[in-house]
């Protein structure tokens, strides 16, 4: 889990180009948007796109995306119970 | 009613260093069919947040309009208006690669947002709490020129006091070559980006570079009325797009040889911003009560009093701008 868990913030860090920010900046538990990294609704529509071109899970209801962005954590979570690649 | 359009400040960044005039006694002489902008320090303007969904066309527009608006002492104009050939290119080029790629699924919605022209007339709005009239034009080479004309109009309507107009264009290897191609940049011309913004303000109380006297654009104009415009415009120099290329420049032909002329593209390149670029060349060289030699292929200072910008896009349209230096200086 914990390699998923480097991999997904090294993906996070890409997609939404966080440049000044590593790995290690990101709490695990730490809350994506609003407080933490900070992120808002455009950020959420790039985590969609990544989740699907990535590990192949189309979010079918977008409001599901506030409980799973919850974290790193929760959101590598649910990678790792719904992927299809 | 106003009695006059003051440009009250100018900001560029080009192939020149960027946000000075550093360009009129010690040019960066631009060599290769394809020359990048040389940008500023973005920070300035921008948060690391705010930066990292921004492609260079907006940085540097944000850079020209925060800088403009900064000097020029107003924080919100009543209209700001651009001008764009291509609007954010390089992203377009991301969105449409990932458009093939992708099979027309799961594209990045910033490289969506950013292929759209009006990107920068909006953010720039938005940056700076700016309300008002707000409008972009993508007219190729001409670009600059309508949004400057719809500015014109504006303040002749009486429906603003000032405005903030500017012009953006960056261009990415492959379309420095597809401007090529599609001859918009021809032989002996140097592909280039540029970013341009101006704040103009009606009967300006503060120290301004010059005035706005008149502008026009004409399409396929007959002789008779281009004789008529340069009768009705006259000026101590002519500021063309002459670039150096023989078929381009042949259609500044009809100027005549009785003006003294000047050229901004051999220093700042060809792209579709350029035409801003002579406007604030030509503002540069009224405050500073001279074209410089540089302008003026390395042949000494031109003084002026009085500047008319002519750009002849594909030899079809042609655009007009009058500029004088203010009185008594």
């Amino acid at each position: 889990m914990e390699e998923m868990i480097l991999k997904l913030k090294q993906e996070i860090i890409e997609v939404l180009n966080l440049e000044d920010v590593q790995p290690d900046d990101i709490n695990n538990d730490a809350p994506l948007f609003g407080e933490g990294l900070g992120l808002d609704s455009i950020d959420a529509l790039e985590l969609i796109v990544l989740m699907e071109k990535n590990y192949g899970i189309k979010l079918q209801d977008p409001a599901k995306g506030k409980e799973i962005f919850k974290s790193v954590n929760v959101m590598a979570d649910y990678i790792q119970k719904n992927r299809t690649k | 009613m106003y009695q006059r359009i003051d440009i009250i400040s100018a900001k560029q960044v080009s192939i020149q260093q960027p946000l000075c005039e550093e360009w009129m006694t010690s040019p960066v002489v631009p060599s290769g069919q394809f020359v990048r902008a040389m940008d500023p320090d973005f920070r300035q303007f921008v948060t690391p947040g705010e930066s990292r969904r921004l492609g260079k066309l907006l940085k540097r527009a944000l850079a020209t309009s925060l800088s403009a608006l900064e000097e020029g002492g107003i924080r919100n104009p009543d209209a700001i208006i651009t001008g764009t050939g291509f609007g954010s290119i390089e992203n377009t080029e991301l969105f449409l690669d990932a458009l093939v790629r992708e099979g027309e699924q799961m594209l990045k919605p910033t490289q969506f947002m950013q292929s759209t022209h009006n990107t920068a007339s909006s953010l720039i709005g938005i940056n700076t709490k700016s309300h008002g009239y707000n409008s972009t034009y993508s007219q190729k080479g001409l670009s600059f020129d309508s949004a400057l004309y719809d500015a014109w109009l504006q303040f002749r309507l009486g429906k603003i006091g000032n405005a903030l107009v500017g012009a953006h264009d960056e261009m990415s290897p492959v379309f420095s070559g597809f401007m090529t191609k599609a001859g918009h940049v021809m032989q002996g011309e140097t592909c280039s980006e540029a970013a341009v913004s101006v704040l103009l303000e009606a009967d300006s109380t503060k120290p301004s570079m010059c005035t706005l006297e008149d502008v026009r654009i004409l399409n396929r104009p007959t002789n008779e009325e281009l004789s008529q415009v340069l009768s009705q415009m006259k000026a101590d120099v002519c500021m063309t797009g002459r670039s150096g290329n023989a078929g381009n420049d042949a259609l500044y032909d009809f100027l005549g040889d009785d003006v003294p002329q000047c050229s901004y593209k051999p220093l700042f390149g060809v792209n579709f911003s350029s035409s801003a670029i002579g406007f604030y060349a030509a503002a540069c060289s009224l405050k500073a009560g001279h074209v410089p030699s540089v302008l003026n292929g390395g042949r000494g200072d031109v003084p002026c009093n009085s500047i008319l910008l002519v750009n002849v896009v594909g030899g079809r349209h042609y655009s007009f701008v009058l500029l004088k230096a203010i009185c008594g200086r």
